[in-house]
């Protein structure tokens, strides 16, 4: 007999707050309903089959953190803020302009029937059976918020979306964004991950983004939360004929990290960009899982990931491109390195490609190797140290995307991290 | 300021290098010229330090210090300087960022403080243009699609920023036209220095018609066979290294294929 498979403790299907609009209230029950006897992923569940393992939630976790009270840190950012704090807006450490243009409204503050259409398009952009955990946020969001772009709005800074959890006691959160970009609108999203406290915590993210004709989005996220938190993010994208999606992630590892990456190009000559850094160390792990849909023709897509794993860490990418039949002239290159910094560490990494169509361009390489021999001996032989070396080597690595980030004070943020990361990394060279 | 006493050396279990004696001088010019395997490119990387070849004994020391206790990095800053053979090409590092750190590490060593980057940039465009390179390059990855000839410049470059006490030219000349030998050769003979020694590696005679050696070695199966002054390389020219008892490639090639044949 088959031991029964482990189930979604029931604990984690009961969503805190009810001072949302009753479609959206009606919405999370629906789809709590849903998640009742949800298999847990194990190692034979094929898109969790290298992170199963690091994924330990327990029912402490499963309270969502407490909202009331907390203002989380002051951080100072060079453009507009929204703050997040344990899943929920917090309007009093936020700052931006009120704009006639550009809504950003929290899900509690809509009008039944906005909400009403809201329910409607929230997890429209993201595959529920392929991102299993996306249907639990909606199960349990407390709040939410929802950025709209009218025609032809452009946010001119970018606008910071700080989701912090306060783990002093174990629980959960839930945040979860919609950005509705109007035609030819154009907004840069950052949205950073941190945490503060140190008891083990669960962060179940989503945030999506609907692109129409002409919408220009470029979303940079940064994963930094503690060694306590377990973090599964989805984001989810669908774009219109001609609009452009960029992003960036950058992921520093942690007990569990998990982002799901949906991009469908469902209008003629769409593109997205996706670029991906990964570092992780110690026991760390990261997985990034990726899926650009090329649904409508003449879409380009063009994905570069790199991964860094030291230590005995573990980081996984698996990358799939999907062109369907009519995405002729379809366009697609993914690119994956791969960079061991030790033996006990562990990358796996895989490209999958669904091509349907007949005039398409798709090319794809994925690699893993360690820092080059010869190269690190030309860089001591110049008098450089040998730790020194490794660094440069290293962040040669990932350079190119780390220098492509379009907000710099993001950038330095991100070199902060990586020069801790190589500290450690590099410690006893 | 440099001895070499009985050097042996080997390479994943095989020796190379068999017992190699040499004293250079400061101010002097040394020559080693051999047919290819003889072992004159391991003799240059282990003096710099590479790790992939294992000195099995014999004892190597600069102005009295042992050499091979000290790891690359700090031969380096001693001042030793290996001009590679085949230079690496480094993407995403830029030749700027690598040469600044580079001096900037022997200036730390020295008790000197670091350059900036104004300082560096003014230094650095006056010996692209002594060696012919275009200071655009610095921007670029180390070595990242240059041409042969431009990585042999590159490390001339390297040289003349440094400043060595020990230039060692692994096959400098090899790979490049007549014009840019001269641009090398003139790097090479502006490091000449009363408190300088350089030690060329060449297969071919070409180059010592550009740089002038006090001393000229050859070397064969790991051992200098003859030592000489400028006049040797000469001869080798004339009369190849079959002169002297040494099968060259092409002889050896000959018999490998003639004992396969048997």
């Amino acid at each position: 007999m088959k031991p029964a498979p482990s189930l979604l403790s029931s604990a984690f299907l009961q969503p805190a707050g009810q001072a949302l609009p009753a479609p959206l209230l009606a919405l999370r029950k629906q789809r709590g309903a849903a998640l009742v006897d949800m298999p847990m992923p194990t190692r034979k569940t094929e898109n969790w089959k290298y992170s199963s393992k690091y994924l330990k939630l327990t029912d402490e976790m499963a309270v969502s953190l407490p909202t009331a009270g907390k203002t989380g840190s002051a951080l100072a950012v060079p453009g507009y803020k929204v703050a997040f704090i344990n899943g929920v807006m917090v309007p009093e450490a936020s700052e931006y302009p009120d704009l006639n243009d550009i809504l950003i409204q929290r899900f509690s503050d809509l009008s039944d029937a906005e909400a009403s259409e809201l329910a409607e398009r929230l997890d429209s952009t993201l595959d529920a059976k392929a991102v299993q955990f996306a249907g639990l946020n909606t199960a349990r969001f407390e709040d939410g918020l929802v950025i709209r772009l009218k025609p032809g709005a452009v946010l001119d800074q970018p606008l910071f979306i700080i989701h912090e959890v306060t783990a002093d006691a174990s629980g959960s959160a839930f945040p979860r964004i919609f950005v509705e970009a109007g035609r030819n609108s154009q907004v840069t999203l950052v949205e950073e991950f941190i945490s503060s406290g140190q008891e083990a915590v669960f962060v179940n993210s989503v945030t999506e983004f609907t692109l129409a004709e002409g919408a220009n989005v470029t979303n940079i996220r940064l994963s930094m939360g503690g060694e306590n938190v377990q973090h599964i993010g989805a984001t989810g994208v669908t774009q219109q004929r001609s609009s452009r999606f960029e992003s960036h992630c950058v992921g520093f590892g942690g007990p569990l990290r998990r982002h799901d990456l949906r991009v469908r190009l469902e209008g003629k000559g769409a593109e997205c960009k996706l670029n991906g850094v990964v570092v992780t160390q110690d026991t760390q792990h990261y997985d990034n899982h990726t899926t650009i849909e090329h649904v409508a023709p003449n879409c380009d897509s063009e994905e570069t990931y790199r991964n860094i794993a030291a230590d005995k860490s573990h980081a996984v990418f698996n990358g799939r491109i999907h062109i369907h039949p009519d995405a002729q002239k379809s366009n697609a290159n993914m690119s994956n390195k791969n960079l061991l910094l030790s033996t006990g560490a562990e990358i796996d990494t895989k490209p999958e490609l669904e091509i349907y169509a007949d005039d398409v361009k798709c090319a794809h390489g994925a690699t893993i190797g360690q820092l080059d021999k010869e190269s690190l001996f030309y860089l001591v032989s110049r008098g450089i140290g040998l730790r020194e070396a490794n660094v440069l080597l290293t962040m040669a690595f990932i350079n190119e995307l780390v220098a492509q980030i379009p907000v710099d004070a993001v950038k330095d943020t991100v070199q902060i991290r990586l020069n801790q990361f190589f500290d450690q990394a590099f410690q006893e060279v | 300021m440099l001895s070499i006493k009985n050097l042996h050396a080997s390479v994943e279990g095989k020796e190379i290098l068999k017992g190699i004696n040499l004293e250079i001088k400061a101010g002097e010019v040394h020559a080693i010229m051999g047919p290819n395997g003889s072992g004159k490119s391991t003799l240059a990387q282990v003096l710099a330090g590479n790790d992939a070849f294992e000195v099995t004994s014999g004892s190597v020391t600069m102005h009295g210090e042992d050499l091979l206790e000290k790891a690359t990095e700090e031969r380096a800053r001693d001042g030793v300087f290996l001009a590679f053979q085949y230079p690496v090409e480094i993407p995403g590092v830029s030749n700027l960022q690598f040469m600044r750190t580079s001096v900037n590490a022997m200036r730390h060593h020295r008790g000197e403080s670091e350059m900036n980057a104004a300082e560096f940039m003014k230094m650095a465009r006056e010996i692209s243009k002594q060696v012919d390179l275009d200071p655009a390059f610095l921007k670029r990855g180390v070595n990242e699609g240059f041409s042969g000839g431009e990585k042999k410049r590159n490390e001339i470059m390297q040289a003349l920023m440094l400043q060595p006490k020990l230039a060692i030219l692994d096959e400098t000349d090899s790979g490049l036209d007549i014009d840019a030998l001269k641009v090398v050769s003139d790097g090479v003979n502006a490091l000449r220095a009363e408190d300088r020694a350089i030690l060329m590696v060449t297969h071919y005679q070409r180059l010592l018609d550009h740089i002038v050696p006090d001393f000229v070695h050859v070397l064969a199966e790991g051992k200098i066979v003859k030592s000489g002054g400028r006049e040797l390389a000469l001869e080798l020219e004339e009369r190849g290294y079959a002169w002297l008892g040494i099968k060259d490639d092409e002889t050896a090639a000959s018999s490998a294929l003639s004992n396969s044949a048997n």
